[in-house]
């Protein structure tokens, strides 16, 4: 099966959903873990649009309850900034 | 015993998952316990340069080793750890710095990096597309330094580590050393549980000296925080890593598996202390460092910028030794390298392990020496 017939939980960084139950299989229990295992939530948006779907993922494959779950950590800037406007800001 | 390993290791970063495997390998049952995730110490927040150029003859050939190491760690541990040798050009804009760069090279060379060369700065626009040469002198550049993907690594080692029968506990802190008859024993966590080995090595990072202080012995490291940054991805350039020392430089570089650029700079005065906060100056800053060394990046985004500790020493050099505590061994104060130095290092640390003896493996990098001399290419 090529990369384009599976199901894209992160569309920003390439990120399928059997990469993502890999990452979960090898002991990622938090969406931050998913994060920096997968690359799952560090492309352009931030993990805006792939953040829920992870946290689905481990809601069902690990049993957590959304409320127990422990928030990825966010990181300015909150839009991506170019360096030119950065240096004269 | 359930709970009994041959080894625990206290910290889940490069320096603990690299002593993990090689140890492992060696047919001895480890156990990693991190109080958080794999890498969320330093080794998540590095920047992922990797060079050869230092100005201690232990310190380049144990780099000369770990570049080695890091060529075939993609193989070795299934895993694509993004190693690419994509160098390293430290850059000269006054006559004395040129002078130590020469001095430095000849160091080097004589420790056997055969590949380093100061280049003029007409080359060293070449070997970096882009690189504003106005005042610039020349460099000192070695096409064999390279990167690669710290997550990935961590990983890959725990992975393997595992596969060989390894433990590996995440978000389990340790608060206890256990010991008896002035050996080590085994560790306790903060949850309660307790972890029973002959052997405890701390690869705490940072945090060295307040694990080293659990078990009474003081290990010299102090944290200081630094920035990083990074962008999106954009088409790969094929630069080097770009080492700016003056006190408005900053270190860069472009990462070929996804083009994306990160970088940092050690802030001046320094900011001592445990800390990840980060600073709107740093993320307006860098941003005019890096375009005052390559200005054609401008419309590059930033997406992201974090920050995390080095792990110092008086004289910028790592421990890596026994202690005075029975089978409790120290593997810290990478300084700022540790990620670079993490396979080299690994092996070290399982050899000490394995094979007894009295000596540290490096006399430069013993617990108890004098610590008043001090690396220059930090
Ligand atoms: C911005 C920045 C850029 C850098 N760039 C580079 C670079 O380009 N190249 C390079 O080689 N190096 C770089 N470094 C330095 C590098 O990150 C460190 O030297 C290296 O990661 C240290 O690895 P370590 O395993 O010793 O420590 P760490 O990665 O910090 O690992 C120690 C672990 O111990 C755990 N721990 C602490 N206390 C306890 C406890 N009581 N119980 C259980 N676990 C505990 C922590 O959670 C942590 O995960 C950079 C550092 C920073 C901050
Ligand atoms: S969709 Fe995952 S980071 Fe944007």
């Amino acid at each position: 099966m090529s990369k384009s017939d599976e199901k894209i939980i992160c569309r920003c960084e390439d990120v399928t959903e059997a990469e993502v139950l890999i990452a979960i299989e090898q002991g990622a229990t938090t969406a931050d873990e998913v994060k920096r295992l997968t690359r799952a939530g560090m492309g352009h948006c931030q993990g805006r649009t792939c953040r829920r779907l992870v946290n689905q993922l481990l809601a069902k494959k690990l049993g957590q309850k959304p409320e127990a779950q422990r928030p990825v950590t966010q990181r300015s800037p909150l839009q991506p900034i170019s360096l030119k406007t950065l240096a004269d800001s | 015993m359930a709970n009994h390993s041959d080894v625990i290791i206290i910290g889940g970063g490069i320096i603990g998952a690299a002593s993990g495997y090689y140890l492992a390998q060696a047919g001895l049952k480890v156990r990693i316990l991190d109080r958080g995730y794999l890498g969320s110490g330093s080794t998540g927040r590095c920047i992922g340069g990797i060079r050869q150029q230092f100005t201690s003859e232990g310190s380049i050939k144990l780099m000369m080793e770990s570049v080695r190491l890091f060529g075939e760690m993609s193989e070795e541990l299934g895993t694509d750890v993004h190693w690419h040798n994509g160098g390293y050009l430290f850059l000269a804009h006054d006559q004395q710095r040129k002078e130590s760069f020469l001095q430095n090279i000849a160091i080097q060379r004589q420790a056997g990096l055969q590949d380093v060369r100061w280049i003029d700065a007409y080359e060293c626009r070449q070997v970096a597309p882009g690189l504003d040469i106005n005042g610039l002198l020349g460099g000192s550049y070695c096409p064999s330094d390279g990167q690669a993907y710290p997550f990935a690594v961590v990983n890959g080692y725990a992975q393997r580590i595992k596969q060989l029968g390894g433990q590996v506990s995440t978000f389990a802190e340790v608060s206890d050393v256990i010991r008896t008859g002035g050996r080590v024993k085994g560790v306790r966590t903060v949850q309660g549980q307790e972890f029973l080995a002959d052997v405890v090595v701390n690869a705490a990072g940072p945090w060295a000296r307040e694990v080293g202080a659990l078990a009474g012995i003081d290990v010299p490291v102090e944290p200081e925080r630094h920035e990083a940054l990074i962008t999106e991805g954009v088409e790969y350039l094929g630069a080097p890593m770009l080492v700016d020392y003056r006190s408005d430089g900053g270190y860069f570089q472009q990462f070929k598996h996804n083009g994306q650029f990160i970088g940092c700079y050690s802030p001046v005065p320094n900011v001592p202390g445990h800390s990840s906060d980060s600073t709107y100056q740093f993320l307006s800053e860098m941003p005019r460092r890096m375009l005052k060394l390559v200005p054609a990046l401008a419309p590059v985004k930033v997406i992201r910028q974090w920050s995390g500790s080095y792990e110092n020493t008086p004289d910028g050099n790592p421990i890596l030794d026994r202690t005075p505590l029975d089978s409790f061994y120290v593997a810290a104060g990478m300084c700022g390298h540790g990620f670079m130095l993490g396979p080299a290092v690994g092996r070290r640390v399982a050899r000490m392990i394995t094979e007894g003896g009295t000596k540290p493996p490096l006399a430069e990098f013993a617990l108890e020496r004098d610590f008043s001399s001090k690396e220059a290419m930090k």
